[in-house]
């Protein structure tokens, strides 16, 4: 404590693989008439072994430096972290301004058994502070610390403040086990296109037709890539209560560990694509503020869950929907029809909306706006009053001639927006001035 | 209370009519931009290359087409744009074709900005832009006076600060 410490020497490494991996592929892609034997003998052994040296040596001095170079410091009152040898950046956040420390555990990292720690704070500054890599129970063992100075306790013995936290029971909210995951996913649209475009490729392979093969390989390699990052980012996920908000933890390659304070969630939406309502199976996310790594994407809380899920998840989120009968409300909001007072858009939407008319919806409680919309894969998201950043109502050409129009709601920290589609144009007037008295009201 | 249609008329405050020169100005530099890039056939046939005639006549039609019909309605689009200062909140209107109104309540307003670009200069005109935290949550009324913007900019930050604290 309180003095310049340096991070995990193999930290470099763990930024800068690709470079190694990049000399190899380099040398691979020049050498690649060449057999083993002519690789490994004469002249050329010497020239390989010296161009080689030097450039590892090269790379390890890069390495070296910026390993030097990166210091972190925690004082009682800010933690610095300071890095770069020609561009120096210096980098501090008051202690009692974290609100949270996500470790997260990059795949090398992870095989190397380092950890980062990432720093949000709430000091309007856009970017999040990282501190990387340590080891990883130094990592755990830190973020108890800081977190104990951020609320204002003197820094406890280390050893103390980690058992508390392990001895401390955190109620498990959702825990998603891998067969279900796997499933939900093979359920998506894009999966089942990636697959049936897969097996077309096979069997035009098989009967000859290169051109065609290599032209649709691209697009398929995305549906992969698509599948990874689904898989990736919500395998091994829990979500469990703490006194404060959620904390989630997931990751296949690359683990991380994120605290949602409720306070910071702007809003919220559960989704149920096409296949999946089959099953009653749903996904939360919610747009929340300075939480995950970039500002303006969504934040998965559950990656599939039945309606039991849903509700304990919410009831964290948003305990107070501002019905009475809330568990009914949540329902109806995630799936469909105009009971407990929604509204929905009236029958002449059927010439715009054939199939989703019947169920955009939307329900005003005196905390928050509900609005659902879709046909077969449908989504109801949550927008509390006080969390609005602004509304719009509109109205296009074809709404108009059907006497229509819609008003979006939108909140910061994400792409969820409360999307009310094809109202009776004097119901979402009436809405569009009530939801402007009820969203400044403190 | 009034429904957005009953305050759509009369209560908005309409932008100044000079904007629509500021609009013909940017429309007929787009235009001869498109038309450049549509002529670009007939040059070349003019060079010697052997271009179809179609696709000499078709291009340079459709885009004066597009621009006489964007033409008609610029005055329309001017005049469509409105804003209302209300006891907690801004509106904004705009739109012909497709009708918008945006409502940011000042105590959600982050930073309000005024630009004006080179044409607008010419006119006397700037624009004001009202940010919040979210992105899709922006504000623009574009074609104020430059000083009706200003006057407006410090009424909506001492709003915004009344509504904060």
């Amino acid at each position: 404590m309180n003095e310049w410490q340096r991070v995990h020497p193999a930290s470099p490494f763990v930024h800068g693989w690709l470079a190694i991996v990049g000399l190899l592929w380099v040398y691979w892609q020049n050498t690649d008439e060449l057999s083993w034997e002519d690789r490994f003998s004469g002249s050329r052994l010497t020239w390989t072994v010296a161009i080689g040296s030097a450039a590892l040596l090269l790379v390890l001095i890069f390495y070296a430096l910026s390993w030097y170079f990166t210091r972190y410091k925690i004082s009682e009152t800010h933690v610095y972290v300071n890095s770069g040898m020609i561009f120096r950046s210096q980098k501090q956040a008051r202690i009692d301004k974290v609100q949270g420390i996500d470790i997260a555990q990059p795949l090398v990292a992870r095989l190397l058994g380092l950890a980062e720690l990432r720093f949000d704070v709430a000091d309007g500054s856009a970017s999040v502070m990282r501190l990387s890599f340590l080891r990883k129970a130094h990592a755990h063992q830190l973020r108890t610390e800081i977190l104990a100075l951020a609320q204002g306790e003197v820094a406890a013995p280390s050893e103390h403040a980690e058992q508390a936290e392990a001895m401390e029971p955190v109620p498990l909210m959702a825990k998603v086990p891998a067969g279900r995951l796997l499933a939900s996913l093979l359920l998506r649209v894009p999966t089942i296109i990636g697959l049936l475009g897969a097996l077309t490729v096979g069997i035009v392979s098989i009967t000859g037709n290169g051109a065609f093969v290599a032209g649709l390989l691209p697009i398929l390699l995305g549906f992969g890539g698509w599948f990874y990052k689904e898989l990736n980012n919500s395998w091994n996920f829990s979500a469990s209560a703490t006194d404060t908000g959620l904390r989630i933890s997931h990751g296949l390659a690359d683990t991380k560990q994120q605290s949602l304070p409720a306070g910071r969630v702007q809003s919220i939406q559960v989704s149920s694509p096409a296949f999946w309502r089959l099953l009653g199976w749903y996904r939360v996310e919610v747009n929340a503020l300075g939480v995950g790594d970039e500002e303006f994407s969504t934040l998965l809380v559950l990656p599939v869950g039945d309606f039991n899920a849903v509700t304990q998840v919410m009831g964290i989120l948003l305990p107070d929907l501002g019905a009475e009968n809330q568990r009914e409300v949540l329902l109806t909001a995630i799936t469909t029809g105009t009971a407990h007072g929604f509204i929905n858009s009236p029958l002449r939407a059927k010439t715009l909306s054939p199939g989703a008319w019947k169920h955009q919806a939307f329900l005003a409680t005196p905390n928050c706006v509900i609005t659902r919309f879709g046909w077969l894969s449908r989504s109801a998201a949550f927008v509390p009053h006080n969390r609005i950043q602004g509304m719009g109502w509109q109205q296009g050409p074809w709404e108009r001639r059907h006497d229509l129009a819609g008003v979006r709601l939108y909140s910061a920290g994400g792409t969820i927006i409360g999307y009310l589609h094809q109202l009776d144009a004097s119901v979402a007037s009436e809405f569009f001035a009530a939801q402007a008295q009820r969203q400044v009201e403190r | 209370m009034k429904t957005p249609m009953e305050s759509l008329p009369n209560n908005f405050t309409a932008v100044d009519p000079d904007y629509f020169k500021v609009k013909l100005v940017n429309w007929s530099i787009q235009s001869s931009c498109y038309l450049l890039v549509a002529l670009l056939p007939l040059i070349l046939r003019l060079c010697g290359l052997l271009v179809p005639w179609w696709l000499v006549i078709v291009p340079p039609i459709l885009v004066i087409g597009i621009a006489l019909l964007v033409l008609r309605i610029l005055r329309r689009q001017v005049r469509a744009l409105g804003y209302q200062e209300r006891a907690e909140d801004l509106m904004v209107r705009s739109g012909v074709l497709w009708r918008k109104q945006l409502v940011i309540p000042y105590g959600r307003m982050q930073y309000v900005e005024v630009t004006s670009g080179p044409v607008e200069r010419r006119y006397g005109l700037c624009k004001l832009t009202l940010n919040t935290a979210a992105g899709a949550a922006t504000a623009v009324i574009p074609g104020l006076r430059a000083e009706t913007g200003e006057q407006l900019r410090e009424r909506l930050v001492a709003a915004g600060e009344a509504n904060l604290l």
